[in-house]
């Protein structure tokens, strides 16, 4: 049996979570955090040479390298002891440390997965913004290191389009606004090719979100304990946050029915073991309000995010345009807010609509243009929307042709992964 | 981290979030793959939340060890005795798989221990299922009931089309794996890797274990075995196993290491590789630092612009300060 016989292996890392299983099933086996505990108590020993690093190393045990854990494990273990160190090897979407990136896959791959690299090809997949040396590092990684006979590395954006396709029969054509833990982007494609000229990115992402969320409740006195204040509010903002259609209306609602509307968050004090309770009012529905106007939260950015996707597609080739209004995929776990893409539809087919009146009176009565369709599309695998798509991508026939394979890296070397069969054309 | 866990992680985690909540799940039909080529079918239905099926496909055993009836000896006895009334085998399996079985979630004992001890052993299933032989030869050895005049060549599935060979006697136990690699690298790796142990094992620390050897040609107990199966390009490993090492809860553990040996040294060869990235990652760093400094100011200030193609000269830049 050969590789080509067995389900690939689908990995997509986030800034936040990676979600990695086999192509063909409808979830991801495992969806854990990215993140890693390394025990650096030997590190700090010497900066000098590296022979004393490595001495050190020896002497601490020689299984020193191996002392490090993923996920929840990392994250729990760095909780209750001292000597591990949390490390997120991605930032806003961007691997910044390679060394972590792949002591992080060696786990996945041969703990988790419990999979033989040596058999499976790979399907990974990267943001819109990755420079081309990014790729080239993980071909070198996985080809170099875990000798997998094939390897694809996708966009993420497309992916998620794919989701949408496999579940819908939608169109290959449309805006893809994801929004993740780290980074948000909007990607315009059409007919599967990324138009790169017109990828914007919008700089409040999840974990933006849970600050801000977290600021709120301090401001306002809440007894939060400091060690888990980023945990409480990440779960606060995923149970209790909504997207609403009118703050002010909003801010009456709440006052006038407070009981109807203000939660409350019931935790415990990990330190002394005593509960307390903590109210959440207005957080609920200003956290995704964010979005919306930034400038509640960051005063340099004040362009929200259906402007943004407006400009987006206003700067695409215009025959595109419509298609893209058409069809405009939310994906990620930071579009889960209940209502985000009723939101969302109703301010950017505003907009919209202001433009074609405004160019309407200029013209006259005589041309009139038809108007512009706007939909937002949103399906209950938004969170592992590129996921699924990867996992549906890889399930095609044609995926295996279209990897690149372990004879062609020996051959060409580790350059080969620098173009994406999505790119070519484009750059 | 240094061994490779029995349980399967998957297998566990799907048990454990459907015995904890049995109504909330959907139905589950997925498919898992491991190392070796053992594959996994769930099968959970919403109709009947209690139970789950479970497929176990097997690899391709060599021809010198064959499965009866597409099993391994002993392996359904295996299974009955481990799992008990919890498990029906469903004959004949589906379509290809080896095995099919039907798991009662129900019947789980109600202790929390003991629930969580067999939830990890119906995850470990491919322990179970492809150590059966192997278990029943290590069985013998701690009753110490082999034979004395018994010195036949045993033939085991370790990997797809490849085996490893036991020779029971009777106070020991010798195992011998044929070591074969792919890649170029890898062999020397673990070539190198498997001559450690030996001399691992020299250290006083190590007197327990089992003492074993290392020769690139097949070792003489090997002289029955069919010619294909003696080809190897990373040598042979032999390990003698005594009585001590396989008593009580120990046989468990032994079994495992010794089905996924071939797992192991494929696991820690791709660790050192890891590790090496790491060590020529931090001296190419350095020695950026020393071009670093030997460049004029002028050239240092400038700007990069992120996310575009660029050449990477200097640390400073290659992180974006």
């Amino acid at each position: 049996m050969d590789a080509a016989s067995r389900p690939a292996v689908v990995i997509d890392n986030g800034t936040g979570y990676t979600k990695m299983g086999f192509s063909g099933n409808v979830e991801p086996c495992f969806i854990i955090p990215t993140v890693v505990a390394v025990n650096e108590s030997f590190l700090n020993q010497s900066e000098g040479a590296n022979k004393e690093n490595c001495l050190a190393q020896y002497n601490a045990g020689i299984m020193a390298d191996l002392d490090f854990f993923i996920g929840e494990e990392a994250i729990s273990l760095s909780r209750s002891s001292g000597i591990y160190n949390l490390n997120y090897p991605i930032r806003h979407g961007l691997v910044e440390n390679w060394d972590t990136m792949e002591k992080f896959w060696q786990q996945s791959i041969f703990n988790y997965l419990h999979c033989d690299p040596e058999e499976h090809y790979f399907l990974l997949t990267k943001s819109p913004v990755n420079s081309p040396e990014d790729r080239e590092y993980a071909g070198e990684i996985m080809f170099e290191t875990f000798n997998v006979p094939g390897l694809y590395i996708a966009v993420q954006p497309v992916l998620a389009l794919s989701a949408g396709y496999a579940t819908s029969k939608s169109e290959m054509t449309g805006v893809v606004v994801d929004i993740g833990d780290g980074a948000t982007h909007i990607v315009p494609v059409v007919d599967g090719y990324v138009i790169g000229s017109s990828i914007k990115s919008f700089p409040i992402a999840g974990n933006d979100v849970t600050q801000f969320v977290l600021q709120l409740l301090r401001e306002r006195g809440e007894l939060i304990p400091p060690e888990d204040s980023l945990d409480i509010a990440r779960k606060v903002k995923e149970m209790y946050c909504y997207t609403c259609s009118d703050i002010v209306k909003e801010y009456n609602k709440h006052d006038k029915k407070p009981d109807k509307y203000i939660k409350q968050w019931a935790g415990i004090k990990p330190k002394t073991g005593a509960s307390y309770l903590c109210d959440i009012g207005y957080e609920r529905f200003l956290g995704p309000e964010v979005f919306f106007h930034p400038e509640i939260y960051n005063s340099d950015f004040t362009t929200s995010l259906p402007d943004m996707i407006d400009q987006c597609v206003q700067s695409s080739p215009i025959d595109t345009r419509r298609a893209l209004y058409k069809n405009i995929v939310l994906s990620g776990g930071s579009t889960m807010f209940k209502d985000f893409h009723k939101r969302l539809q109703q301010d950017l087919k505003k907009i919209v609509d202001d433009r074609i009146d405004a160019s309407n009176a200029r013209h006259g009565v005589d041309i009139k243009s038809q108007p512009v369709e706007v939909n937002v599309v949103s399906h209950p695998i938004q969170k592992i929307a590129v996921w699924f798509g990867g996992s549906a991508v890889a399930s095609m026939p044609e995926f295996y042709e279209s990897c690149h394979t372990k004879e062609e890296y020996e051959e060409y070397g580790a350059s080969i992964c620098r173009t994406s069969p999505i790119f070519k054309g484009m750059y | 981290m240094i061994l490779l866990q029995s349980p399967s992680r998957f297998l566990l985690q799907i048990l454990q979030d459907r015995v904890q909540s049995p109504e909330k799940g959907v139905d589950l039909d997925c498919h898992s793959v491991e190392f070796g080529d053992v594959r996994y079918h769930i099968q959970i239905s919403m109709k009947k939340p209690q139970v789950m099926v479970l497929s176990v496909s097997l690899p391709i055993p060599p021809p010198e060890a064959i499965f009866y009836s597409g099993l391994p000896v002993g392996a359904i006895e295996a299974i009955k005795a481990a799992y008990g009334p919890i498990v029906q085998i469903l004959d004949p399996p589906k379509d290809g798989y080896n095995l099919t079985m039907k798991l009662y979630l129900s019947k789980l004992p109600s202790d929390e221990e003991q629930r969580q001890a067999l939830l990890v052993k119906i995850a470990s299933v491919r322990e179970v299922v492809l150590g059966a032989p192997l278990r029943v030869v290590l069985k013998k050895l701690a009753s110490k009931t082999v034979a004395p005049d018994v010195d036949q060549l045993i033939a085991l599935v370790h990997r797809p089309e490849e085996s490893f060979f036991l020779v029971p006697q009777a106070e020991k136990v010798i195992v011998v794996y044929p070591m074969r690699f792919q890649d170029s690298i890898d062999i020397v790796l673990a070539s190198s890797f498997l001559q450690e142990f030996v001399e691992a094992r020299r250290t006083a620390a190590l007197n327990n274990a089992p003492p074993c050897m290392w020769s690139p040609s097949p070792p003489f107990e090997l002289k029955g075995a069919p010619a294909e199966a003696l080809t190897a390009n990373a040598g042979f490993v032999t390990f003698v196993i005594f009585p001590r090492h396989v008593e009580g809860k120990k046989l468990d553990r032994t079994v495992w290491n010794l089905l996924t040996f071939h797992a192991y040294v494929s696991y820690h060869v791709k660790c050192s590789e890891g590790f090496m990235h790491t060590r020529m990652r931090r001296r190419v760093e350095s020695l950026i630092q020393a071009l670093d400094r030997a460049k004029p100011d002028t050239e240092k200030s400038k700007k990069v612009v992120q996310g575009k193609s660029f050449k990477r000269l200097s640390l400073k830049e290659a992180r974006g300060i």
